[in-house]
């Protein structure tokens, strides 16, 4: 059962589909719980504790802590998600988008999105 | 009896309503975007709805990944604005059309559509954005709401003919329904636009054009679209305009455009308007 799987048909472009939604499902989660206040200050506290509280592996811990937003996506992170950590720690989602295509975020803006900068 | 006075269509970025909080609508970036809403706002203060039936998905606010509906119908007597991660947003509640919601609910079953049915949940920038740009920031909200919910973000999500259907549905539950109340229906998200993998900032304005062309005259071109096809041609998130459909659904076959409208980029996103009438009923065109 090695067939390719069906989100790789159109290329970069990662669907949210069974695989990845069950690999992602504990930085999911642990983002999803940013949408309590309480929660999001004990991240601002602790990031490492409160990572733990969810299980996270190492591999997904480091990719959280190190804000490696396209490797938190590989790991199944969803950006819906996982975009709520800028909510405690501020960046902009086209930085988020320009880290992805591993662009510099004056490029991305003018070459995704014709942005004049 | 009830009537269905329009269809609207709208994105739902939300930084559109980061940019109204933070009062950044004149500033160049946002200025052309919001200005191209003034016609659609015009036509609502014009036409007077009393509900409005706004279809969208939720992002991973008012449902986790532990249950995922695929079609969702509140029927709440109030609707709060949910904490998405920055605390809910200092907007009115929106008010819910409670025994429409649930004679739609009712007649879905009836034709075999088969949606979570939501007394009490919060709302993300899903409807709430939509609202703000058709109705602006009123201290209460001029018309009640019926939101429905499509699953757009875990696979499998709809197919784009399923929208489609379900927007006939909801018109058979419009003109069943005994009240004179009048309703518009808005189909919310997109345009094109991708926010994951390394093809982030995907962008196709030529694509988008065509869609507010195809909205109005071919919509069955749209509705056998596959969803690959969507994501391919709008972006991974982008295939959320399949919304769309389940407004279009809602209306005649043959529609007035009364107002479009189209920007590049809001935020990441391809971001567009529509305001449609129904042919056989439609108001004199007004100055576009």
């Amino acid at each position: 059962m090695e067939e390719k799987p069906e989100q790789d048909r159109i290329p970069d472009t990662p669907l949210f589909d069974r695989k990845r939604s069950l690999g992602g499902y504990r930085i999911n989660k642990m983002a999803m719980g940013l949408s309590r206040p309480e929660n999001r200050e004990a991240f601002k506290q602790d990031e490492g504790a409160y990572l733990d509280r969810f299980g996270l592996t190492p591999e997904e811990k480091e990719a959280v802590m190190t804000r490696n937003w396209r490797e938190m996506v590989r790991l199944g992170g969803n950006l819906f998600f996982i975009l709520k950590i800028s909510a405690v720690d501020p960046v902009r989602i086209t930085e988020i988008g320009a880290h992805q295509a591993g662009m510099e975020h004056d490029d991305f803006l003018r070459n995704r999105l014709g942005k004049k900068v | 009896m009830a009537k269905l006075i329009g269809g609207l269509g709208t994105s739902h970025v939300p930084s559109i309503g980061a940019a109204i909080d933070k009062g950044l609508r004149d500033t160049p970036d946002w200025k052309p975007f919001f200005d191209g809403y003034i016609p659609g706002q015009g036509w609502v203060k014009e036409h007077k709805p009393d509900v409005a039936i706004v279809i969208f998905n939720d992002h991973g606010n008012s449902f986790f990944l532990d249950k995922v509906p695929t079609f969702a119908v509140g029927c709440a007597e109030e609707y709060r604005p949910v904490d998405e991660g920055w605390g809910p947003r200092a907007i009115p509640p929106f008010r819910g059309a409670v025994d429409f919601s649930w004679h739609f609910i009712d007649t879905l079953i009836e034709n075999r559509f088969d949606p979570m049915i939501c007394q009490e949940i919060e709302v993300d920038h899903g409807i709430q954005v939509p609202m703000e740009l058709f109705w602006g920031r009123p201290v209460e909200w001029p018309v009640r709401v019926v939101p429905i919910f499509v699953n757009v973000i875990q696979y499998p999500i709809p197919l784009p003919s399923r929208c489609y259907e379900m927007g006939r549905v909801l018109r058979q539950a419009i003109e069943s329904y005994p009240g004179d109340e009048r309703f518009v229906v808005l189909g919310t998200g997109g345009l094109s636009h991708q926010l994951q993998g390394a093809r982030a900032g995907f962008v196709n304005p030529e694509a988008d054009r065509a869609f507010l062309n195809d909205i109005a005259t071919d919509p069955d071109k749209l509705a056998n679209m596959s969803r690959e096809q969507y994501v391919e041609m709008f972006g991974s998130e982008g295939a959320e305009l399949m919304m769309w459909l389940v407004m279009r659904g809602a209306m005649d076959r043959d529609v007035v455009v009364q107002h479009k409208h189209y920007f590049v980029p809001a935020s990441m996103t391809g971001a567009g308007m529509i305001v449609m009438e129904n042919a056989a009923t439609a108001s004199p065109a007004v100055a576009a």
